[in-house]
């Protein structure tokens, strides 16, 4: 009897867990909405350091949530606001607001690789994803400061655009919780992203603080999360182009 | 109109939602060379500028700007009343940037007063952007000014509908006649004194509308707009003693769209308008602009081609900019040089060889709050273009700025 049916057989219960496993996670972290304030420090790789901040709101749940992220400081980037609706089936629409100009404007799907506003965070990092764009695959079991995780795999599926090959993350075994991922370009690891201070928010878990590396151009960006809530009432007309023009 | 400052410290000292920002510019502008009729060769600005917010109630918002400016070449006025129309020839001292009342219910969105409304999505040059007049004093660095407006805007999931009313007509700010920025034909002699008369202002409404949509990936929008043309034609009085030149603007009819499409490589965008007058002396003509544009990296990049059709001759002499871009190449690029530097560049070229401007510009951010900047403009072309009429005119600015 060939031995094929059975790897085969084996590797799709792997990736059928992986993929139960995050889905139990978003299942876990679901929340209605979400806002807090954002506390951001950028270094550079020659260890100078800026610091920006900005509000964040959040609507809706994977893959069906739209957000809005406004800077409140320094001075010169103050009502800066990038509008992001996700959608389940694609990748998310997203404007960005310039008062300066007075004007918004789309950011298109390519130019989502970019830093946004001088972070390490890219435009696509600020995306939710629906797990239905991606596949994910198992590839084992690692302690991660001393937690217990699971290591997974995921990568875009075809037709899904993605700036990134694959995305190794570690989600911790006791909560599935997610406190790791590394970013792949081709083969080249190029950001790493390390979820710290994780708490119970609101019933909720949560990193308090995040930390991005962009391993191309050495620089970090560390988000430390203020007066975070969670399923506080938030319209939908907050997370229209309109209200990214009036500046709410 | 003047009581607004009042309700935005009232609103601010109740503990109401208040946002405010502002900045204090100081610019040197240098010009290595003599104007045909201006041989400063310097100018000192200063503008203070405030802007607030102030959501009195989950529907309703009052948004104030001020501008308090001065400079060296008599571009601002010496007086020290408080401007709100922003019709004058010269900057005012002091002036409402920005006045309006917002409401918002659901989908529905009314700005009342002077406000700022931009429609187009291309970059450089706007043909439908009909409600936005510039200060053109320096034509080639040059800012949006408000208009008095009531702006109804329903967005509806994907659509947008707009409709505009401007009961108060807001011209561009032309370049002064004893500067720079005018040139004056080689062969004119006149016997007597050419002075700048005032302009004829039309009276009634304009009015536009724009439906948007935002597709999967992509958007495109309609525009109507029924008024008169904020940039001028330039007509002339006899006085006894002077001649006397004035503004007037022609009426104006805008058939317009955009669009812009994400491909693979590039977005494009495109934006254009066919313009039409019941004047005799304004021309009816398509203005356009296709670009294409990428960020790769710390790099924006943009570029593209304005061009333009004549499809009625008629103007005898105006003052037009955008359709002085108009058949020319045009681009923009930026670099990010880690979070606090930035260079960017600038250009338009006219596509038989006979304009070109072009520049540069680096900007460091030195604190949380001061910037600096540093460009240089080159200007180069023939007398008988837009562009290269400037030829004189090419410069450097300096600048510190303090945001807050």
């Amino acid at each position: 009897m060939s031995k094929w049916p059975l790897l085969l057989a084996l590797l799709a219960a792997g990736a059928q867990d992986a993929r139960q496993i995050v889905e139990e996670s978003q299942k876990r972290h679901r929340s209605q909405s979400q806002q807090y304030d954002g506390v951001l420090q950028v270094f550079n790789p020659n260890g100078k350091n800026s610091e920006k901040r900005w509000q964040f709101f959040r609507s809706g749940n994977y893959g069906d949530s739209k957000a809005l992220l406004r800077f409140v400081n320094p001075p010169e980037v103050k009502g800066v606001a990038l509008l992001i609706v996700n959608h389940p089936e694609r990748a998310s629409d997203q404007w960005m607001w310039l008062p300066e100009l007075q004007r918004d404007r789309r950011v298109a799907l390519q130019d989502r690789s970019t830093r946004f506003f001088g972070t390490d965070f890219s435009y696509e990092d600020l995306e939710e994803r629906d797990v239905s764009q991606s596949d994910f695959r198992l590839l084992g079991e690692e302690t991660l400061d001393g937690h217990a995780c699971w290591k997974i795999e995921s990568t875009p599926k075809k037709g899904k655009f993605s700036q990134y090959g694959r995305v190794v993350s570690w989600m911790r075994k006791d909560i599935y919780f997610p406190v790791q991922y590394e970013m792949y370009v081709k083969e080249q690891m190029v950001r790493r992203l390390q979820y710290r201070r994780i708490e119970r928010v609101n019933n909720v878990w949560s990193a308090l603080e995040m930390e991005m590396f962009d391993l191309r151009r050495k620089g970090r960006t560390v988000l430390r999360t203020e007066k975070l809530q969670y399923n506080i009432p938030l319209k939908d007309e907050l997370f229209t182009l309109q209200a990214l023009r009036r500046g709410e | 109109m003047k009581p607004l400052l009042p309700l935005l410290l009232a609103a601010a000292l109740a503990g109401q939602a208040y946002q405010q920002r502002g900045y204090l510019d100081l610019r040197t502008t240098l010009f290595p060379q003599d104007g045909f009729n201006d041989n400063g060769h310097v100018i000192a600005d200063a503008l203070f500028r405030y802007e607030a917010s102030a959501k009195l109630t989950p529907w309703f918002k009052l948004n104030g700007a001020i501008d308090a400016r001065s400079d060296t070449h008599r571009q601002t006025e010496r007086s020290a009343r408080f401007d709100w129309q922003d019709r004058g020839f010269l900057r005012p001292a002091f002036s409402f940037r920005r006045f309006s009342a917002t409401l918002h219910k659901g989908p529905v969105t009314i700005e009342l007063g002077k406000q700022f409304i931009r429609w187009g999505k291309a970059d450089i040059l706007n043909p439908i952007d009909r409600f936005a007049p510039k200060d053109f004093l320096n034509v080639v660095d040059n800012e949006f000014l408000g208009v008095l407006a009531a702006r109804l805007t329903i967005e509806k999931g994907s659509h947008t509908f707009d409709l505009v009313m401007q009961p108060r007509f807001t011209p561009s700010r032309t370049p002064l006649l004893n500067q720079r920025w005018v040139i004056w034909p080689a062969a004119l002699q006149t016997p007597v004194p050419v002075v700048q008369g005032a302009p004829d202002l039309p009276g009634g409404v304009q009015s536009g509308a724009r439906w948007n949509y935002l597709g999967k990936g992509y958007e495109m929008s309609l525009a109507f707009y029924e008024g008169h043309n904020h940039l001028p034609q330039v007509d002339a009085r006899l006085i006894p003693g002077r001649v006397e030149l004035f503004n007037r603007f022609a009426q104006m009819r805008m058939y317009g769209g955009a669009g812009a499409v994400p491909l693979p490589w590039f977005t494009v965008k495109a934006e254009g308008g066919y313009f039409t007058s019941t004047s005799r002396s304004a021309d009816n003509y398509v203005l356009y602009v296709v670009q294409a544009e990428r960020t790769i990296g710390e790099w924006t990049l943009v570029g593209g081609y304005s061009g333009e059709h004549v499809t009625a001759s008629k103007t005898q002499f105006d003052f037009a900019p955008d359709r002085g871009l108009a058949r020319a190449f045009i681009g923009r690029a930026s670099y990010a040089i880690g979070t606090d530097r930035t260079v960017s560049g600038e250009a338009a070229i006219r596509q038989n060889g006979q304009g070109a401007w072009v520049k540069g510009e680096y900007t460091q951010t030195l604190s949380t709050h001061w910037q600096a900047r540093a460009s240089f403009t080159l200007i180069r072309g023939g007398a008988d273009d837009f562009i290269g009429q400037y030829r004189r005119n090419s410069h450097a600015i300096l600048g510190m700025r303090y945001n807050f």
